[in-house]
């Protein structure tokens, strides 16, 4: 009789706590149907936003809602979806999380933001734009597109990104960089470290400067550069045989700036910090 | 009367002249005479560059097309609905006022270092320029009052608030000695409006996005 009883309870308390966990997380779905070139917008106060090619013209929006503190406002304008996260009375930041799943068409204009994040998006060609302050920001697999990323302290991994702008901003992020090019690749940095892995590519302008935050480049030896760097207090270090250049903007001094050309010098690289450390490196 | 407590008063002054108070400290604190002196240059510079400049109207319409994708100015909502993006006043009350003041603390030094240019040449001998170290003195209490607000909504914000406005307020001062050493170097005045520009965004992101 004792055991039945003890069985019984522990049933009741089981089953009360799987329906305490069901009403916490909610899922929800939204599909719009959308034409060629659309803009989508998803703004989320804490939680993540994850966003992946569709198969089709369409935009999928998958949302996990883990309070009844928090709902999802969405809308869509011609072409034109938005994605909002509503903190309700009673909201805190250890209850408003929504984590959000998106598939968009390929060509699609993202917009995403997230004080916390993460942010990711990958298989993109439409213009992509990332903003949270303590976000950790993924990008990766893009071809033709303008990649604009904006974090306070969240740090921000770019992969595979091509042909097209990048314009990173953190203030004390760091900021990876493997295969990174385009027309133009411009990363501003107070304190994080600026890291960047390729070969510049061709035809590109690409400008790295950061206040105390170190500077690091590795590239192979086909990499096709018009190269200059300077910290103003602090060190440089080249480790690539460079052809000097016969004028500079600055005044060339050894162990505080550096410059020339590697190969034809078809892509020009700026590396400028105020006490960080710049090491180009060879692969 | 503290030199904060001036500060606190300092647009009254600015507007209307001060009391008896405030003219005494002004005789005898430098720091905060000087801080007047250069407002009072700002405005009477601003003057004369309404008149001569005053952009066309195809300007304005660029300026609010770029804010409206920027989403700083939005549509008035509809009535009984929640507005899902309060506006600054709705959601900071007296403190709204950090965004447009943050605003013209960079436009400000904008065009301040735009007119160094040619200046540069004629002021022979000039001292360092009094504006913009009067922008940052002014940013200091803009930082404080950020913070506040920052601790009142979220406070475990607060201390990476601090540690990143510390190093870009760092970046800012070490920008700014380049271009009083070379005012002329095209690539110290950019760094200049690069950490200004870093500024910019983590009071941005304090107050538009990241708060509840």
């Amino acid at each position: 009789m004792q055991r039945s009883q003890y069985a019984i309870e522990l049933t009741a308390i089981a089953l009360a706590a799987l329906a305490a966990v069901a009403v916490a997380e909610t899922k929800k779905e939204y599909r719009f149907e959308v034409q060629a070139k659309s803009k989508v917008s998803i703004v989320n106060q804490y939680g993540s936003v994850s966003v992946k090619p569709s198969a089709g013209n369409y935009v999928l929006v998958n949302a996990t809602i883990y309070s009844d503190k928090v709902e999802v406002d969405q809308s869509q304008s011609g072409n034109r979806i938005d994605v909002q996260t509503h903190l309700l009375p009673g909201s805190t930041v250890e209850n408003s999380r929504v984590d959000y799943e998106v598939q968009v068409p390929s060509d699609a204009s993202v917009s995403m933001e997230s004080s916390t994040g993460p942010l990711h998006a990958e298989k993109l060609h439409g213009d992509v734009e990332a903003e949270g302050a303590n976000a950790a920001v993924e990008i990766k697999d893009m071809s033709g597109s303008h990649v604009h990323v904006k974090t306070m302290a969240g740090p921000i991994t770019l992969t595979n990104i091509r042909d097209g702008h990048v314009e990173i901003d953190s203030v004390s992020g760091d900021v990876t960089m493997s295969s990174v090019t385009g027309p133009l690749v411009r990363v501003s940095s107070t304190s994080g470290k600026i890291l960047y892995n390729g070969d510049f590519g061709y035809a590109g302008e690409y400008r790295f400067n950061s206040h105390s935050g170190n500077i690091e480049a590795t590239i192979p030896d086909d990499a096709s550069v018009d190269v200059k760097a300077q910290s103003v207090r602090g060190l440089v270090q080249n480790d690539v045989p460079l052809q000097p250049k016969v004028h500079t903007s600055f005044l060339v001094k050894q162990g505080s700036s550096f410059a020339g050309t590697i190969n034809k010098a078809a892509s020009s690289v700026w590396l400028r910090t105020f006490s960080g450390r710049i090491h180009l490196k060879k692969r | 009367m503290t030199c904060l407590e001036f500060q606190r008063e300092l647009p009254e002054y600015m507007e209307e002249g001060g009391g008896v108070e405030l003219q005494a400290h002004l005789r005898t604190c430098t720091a905060c005479s000087g801080l007047v002196r250069s407002l009072e240059s700002i405005v009477q510079e601003a003057r004369t560059l309404q008149a001569s400049e005053e952009p066309s109207p195809r300007v304005w319409n660029s300026i609010e097309i770029v804010l409206r994708q920027e989403k700083l100015i939005r549509e008035p909502q509809r009535e009984g609905r929640h507005s899902i993006i309060p506006s600054l006043r709705q959601r900071w009350g007296i403190a709204g006022w950090l965004v447009p003041a943050a605003a013209a603390l960079l436009v400000g030094t904008g065009m301040l270092l735009y007119q160094q240019r040619p200046a540069a040449h004629r002021l022979a001998g000039a001292s360092t320029p009094a504006a913009p170290i009067a922008a940052v003195a002014a940013g200091d209490v803009s930082d404080q009052q950020l913070l506040q607000e920052v601790s009142a909504r979220a406070p475990m914000m607060r201390a990476a608030y601090e540690s990143n406005l510390r190093d870009v307020n760092d970046y800012i001062r070490d920008a700014q000695d380049s271009v009083n050493a070379n005012p002329n170097d095209e690539e110290a005045q950019q760094a200049l409006m690069d950490a200004y520009g870093q500024k910019s965004m983590i009071y941005e992101m304090a107050l538009d996005r990241s708060l509840p």
